[in-house]
């Protein structure tokens, strides 16, 4: 059963009881809930959903934000250590996860009804009477040192490409910094700036609680007047400056040694799920480059028909893959960005790749989708959304997505005093009820209007890892014809050989090539 | 419909259990089994997912069954061309008629087996039966296209080669097998990658002996009518022939000294350390694997003292994993952990032998024995939540015996593993001939 929309149908009641208010608007009220009873599941999943994002971290400190999640998600209770929290977790096999982002920071758990009574004290404990333990700190500091000093510079390619392309989209912005932090901001930040940040921003305004699965109907009551012990926030919302504008195609080149070079496009868009020309571009994108999927033209493109490398897509929000191939809830976002994700491909085909992408991006934004090809991704989309919230934890976290984006798009229509000014019987927009309803009315032109109206392909920023930069920079700036070198040259149909010869000598208007040492990427 | 992908990940999926009585199943489902004349068994569980189905093919042909030089990877490459369509549905009609349902459509190789598996709505059943038994009986693709996609898989050993954990898994193996076919990854040597393009009768061969009924499994879980499905199949898969070829697999001799080798890597990383031993094949009738994945948990898990002291106590390393995955052959025990220091290194490895020995001199306690089985039986029990995971389980379990009930047996044996039989496997698997250590660090600036 899903209740998200129900709750104004009683809004009445539900305020003299004091519960349920179900925005995750910033409001001065009490705690939020989201719930998802399945009265039959023997599992239960929390989504705790904190406003509360690296965009908050404070300059020079930055990894605030996700440090403090982790300190507490990966540390200990007052009346615990964390050895004694695993410990005790262990024979349930239950799990606690920390997911940190822009804009908000979730702790999951899952649990078998089982222990329920038992898995609840303790992680309630964490979010509300966490220990602090100095060891816990630099614990969690130093994985987070290590995965941008080790992991991003040293052994993840696609991950620092993906991760180069959003420091460079967002320069002089709130999101312009990972998530993780940087190193000099992580080293700069002490025990006590992590206990002031969570007290800052820990408030029970701030908090909305997510429960799905079979737990007792009165159980999100106790759960609910837990968190309101919590003080009352003073932290107002961060409002957030437009990104910089494009100027022609600006490049990243993160040096490195390796056999490949990732490659990640993107500019930002004016266009969240919060807007109707989304579910018209959520279309044009599946035809573009439908992750993990053969059936895009980028895919098609690259890897079928020149098997230059293991797959290309595209994507018109942020994307972080989750169960199997689907995207992992709860990383909303107020603004988006397009992007096109090129895998590794060699060295000596990095241009050529590079270059056939945003000639696709061209052909798409000037020729947009014949009726056919429209209407295959449009029943794509409808049919395979169905499948993103199999579990119970995915539909609590769509759905807690979904009041993220209501909210976006009822203070854009109505103002920030929405909730005095909606009617009772107001239900949230549901995403995958959304994506269905209206996906069945749009048409071809629907989807090409909005493809007009937020792709286009001269304003774009590039991050790519290579081996040798100046040489690079070189082809690039001086538009240089860059051929594509197949494994086995003589396989090549003739059609190909000749769309190559418009791929290889595609101009670009590089405007910026900045050339970064990988090892000194996301140094502050 | 993205096409495929490997396994090199070490992934332990063998590590579940149950203890709710020796005369309870632990897999909650009721199965059934339906076995054609020419050998196909279809194993089906219906499940509570209104709409939704899964959809499994396992194929019980991996890189283990890579007996020939030079053709280390092949398996996995032939997953591959099992998307490049045949005559009746060539590849992009495939991927339409998918799109037009979305279907959640891909596959994965290991050392022992391949699965193609699907998920989309009960309304595509005929579809999907019709567009994999097509495949699977009449492949059809040119030399051309075999090359180009040879290219792809260049590709996604390209997109791995950052990550240093697939460097170390193939020295690991490479160093540790002599003879049997897990001396190379799921991936293959990459001198074989490169030569893959000139093999196109050489894949002929292999779908010729490999993807046959008598082979095969087919798994579907969800939301179905059991008759409906069986005359499909019926229908469908009735005239594919079978092939009653046998492969013979190269017998692993005992390993009778330690050995070692070591990684430089260009790149930024910390230390790695990775130690096997060969441990025992998969069995549902033989104590020591069950009894070994105990030990595993025991010595290795986040609740071992030895986790306790290197990640959280004295946090010289940042992770440490020990065990053993399922496979139809002797696999390695494996135990990988990342260390913070390069000063550590020395000191790690003795600090897992030490835990190694406590688990041969000391017997475990009741009472944990009692929370690591506890452990295992929550964490298959909440695993099994969506049709694709409940079908994958058992795709997992039946390539290695071809019996559903494995599942069932497999947990019965681990909750009869007493602290007697934890002691005498790390007795007989935990010898320092049959150990392998292979190290890597940083090469550059430190």
């Amino acid at each position: 059963m899903n209740t998200t929309g129900r709750f104004f149908a009683c809004a009445l009641t539900l305020i003299m009881m004091g519960t349920m208010m179900n925005f995750n608007a910033y409001s001065e009220t009490e705690v939020k809930t989201s719930q998802i009873p399945s009265p039959d599941s023997p599992l239960i999943a929390f989504r705790i959903f904190v406003h509360s994002g690296s965009i908050y971290d404070p300059p020079g400190k930055e990894g605030l934000n996700t440090l403090t999640a982790n300190v507490l998600g990966s540390g200990g209770t007052e009346e615990l250590t964390y050895q004694e929290v695993i410990t005790t977790l262990y024979p349930m096999a239950a799990g606690i996860g920390v997911q940190a982002d822009k804009e908000v920071t979730v702790f999951t758990g899952n649990v078998h009804r089982d222990h329920l009574k038992k898995f609840y004290k303790i992680f309630s404990d964490l979010l509300l009477h966490p220990r602090f333990d100095p060891d816990d700190f630099e614990r969690n500091r130093d994985q987070l040192l290590n995965y941008l000093e080790k992991t991003l510079r040293g052994t993840d390619d696609e991950d620092l490409g993906k991760e180069a392309l959003n420091i460079l989209l967002y320069q002089n912005h709130p999101y312009g910094h990972p998530n993780e932090g940087t190193v000099q901001g992580l080293k700069s930040i002490t025990l006590d700036d992590v206990k002031r940040f969570y007290k800052k921003m820990y408030t029970k305004d701030r908090i909305t609680i997510g429960l799905a699965g079979g737990y007792p109907a009165e159980f999100i009551e106790r759960v609910r007047q837990d968190f309101e012990t919590l003080p009352k926030g003073k932290v107002k919302p961060m409002g957030l400056p437009d990104p910089e504008p494009i100027d022609g195609i600006e490049v990243l080149l993160v040096e490195k040694p390796g056999r490949a070079s990732a490659i990640s496009i993107g500019c930002p868009i004016d266009v969240t799920r919060a807007d109707d020309d989304f579910y018209a571009l959520m279309v044009a994108n599946s035809y573009l480059g439908e992750h993990r999927m053969s059936v895009g033209v980028l895919y098609n493109t690259l890897r079928e028909a020149r098997g230059l490398n293991y797959g290309d897509y595209s994507y018109i929000e942020n994307f972080i893959q989750g169960m199997g191939r689907f995207a992992r809830p709860n990383i909303p976002r107020r603004q988006q960005f397009f992007s096109i994700w090129i895998r590794p491909v060699a060295q000596e085909n990095a241009l050529f790749s590079l270059k056939a992408a945003v000639k696709e991006l061209q052909n798409l934004v000037e020729k947009g989708l014949s009726e056919e090809d429209f209407e295959l991704s449009r029943q794509f989309v409808l049919n395979y959304s169905k499948q993103w919230t199999q579990t119970l934890s995915r539909r609590l976290g769509y759905q807690m997505d979904s009041e993220f984006y209501d909210t976006q798009r009822l203070i854009n229509e109505i103002g920030s005093d929405f909730e005095k000014k909606l009617p009772l019987e107001y239900q949230v927009k549901n995403f995958i009820e959304n994506i269905d309803e209206k996906l069945r009315t749009l048409t071809v032109d629907d989807v090409n209007a909005a493809i007009k109206r937020y792709l286009q392909f001269e304003n774009l920023k590039v991050a790519m890892t290579c081996e040798d930069a100046v040489k690079v920079k070189n082809a690039l700036v001086t538009n240089a014809i860059t051929p594509i070198t197949y494994q086995d040259p003589g396989s090549t149909p003739p059609e190909i050989s000749e769309q190559d010869k418009i791929y290889e000598g595609y101009p670009l208007n590089v405007t910026r090539v900045n050339i970064i040492q990988a090892t000194e990427i996301f140094e502050k | 419909m993205t096409k495929g992908f490997a396994l090199v990940a070490f992934v332990l999926i063998g590590l579940v259990m149950g203890s709710n009585g020796a005369h309870s199943k632990v897999f909650p489902y009721k199965v059934n089994e339906v076995i054609l004349d020419n050998g196909l068994k279809v194993v089906s569980v219906p499940y509570d997912s209104p709409g939704l189905i899964a959809y499994y093919t396992v194929v019980r042909a991996g890189s283990r069954n890579e007996v020939e030089p030079g053709r280390s990877g092949f398996a996995h490459f032939f997953e591959h061309m099992m998307f490049r369509g045949t005559e009746k549905y060539p590849s992009d009609k495939y991927d339409e008629i998918l799109q037009s349902y979305g279907i959640d459509d891909n596959a994965f190789t290991t050392d022992d087996y391949t699965c193609y598996h699907l998920v989309g709505t009960k309304d595509a059943l005929e579809t999907i039966i019709d567009l994999e038994s097509d495949r699977f009986k009449n492949l059809k693709y040119s030399e051309e296209a075999f090359r180009k996609e040879a290219g792809a898989v260049l590709g996604e050993y390209n997109m791995n080669s950052s990550n240093p954990f697939l460097i170390m898994f193939e020295k690991l193996h490479d160093n540790a097998y002599t003879t049997h076919t897990y001396k190379h990854t799921t991936m293959g040597f990459l001198q074989d990658i490169e030569n893959m393009p000139n093999l196109y009768n050489y894949s002929l061969q292999f779908h010729d002996r490999y993807y046959r009924p008598d082979n095969s499994i087919i798994v579907v879980v969800g939301d179905f009518d059991q008759d409906t499905l069986i005359r499909l199949v019926k229908k469908y898969y009735g005239d594919w022939e079978r092939s009653d070829y046998k492969v013979d697999i190269p017998v692993e001799p005992p390993q009778t000294e330690e050995k070692t080798a070591h990684i430089t890597w260009d790149n930024p990383t910390m230390p790695i350390l990775l130690i096997g031993y060969h441990g025992p094949a998969f069995s549902d009738r033989q104590i020591d694997m069950p009894a070994l994945d105990l030990m595993s948990q025991l010595a290795f898990s986040e609740s071992s003292p030895l986790y306790r002291k290197l990640v959280v106590e004295e946090a010289v390393v940042e992770f440490i994993y020990g065990g053993c995955t399922d496979h139809r052959d002797p696999p390695l025990f494996t135990i990988v952990t990342r260390i913070k220091d390069e000063q550590d290194m020395e000191r790690v490895r003795e600090e897992i032998f030490a835990a190694i020995e406590e688990t041969i001199k000391s017997p475990v306690s009741e009472e944990r024995l009692a929370e690591i089985k506890s452990h295992m039986k929550y964490n298959f029990a909440m695993g099994l939540d969506t049709p694709g995971r409940i079908a994958g389980t058992l795709a997992h379990y039946l390539q290695m015996t071809a019996d559903y009930e494995t599942v069932n047996r497999v947990y019965m044996l681990y909750d009869q593993v007493t602290p007697q039989d934890v002691m005498d496997v790390a007795q007989q698997y935990f010898g320092v001939e049959n150990r392998t250590i292979v190290t890597l660090t940083y090469g550059g600036e430190k």
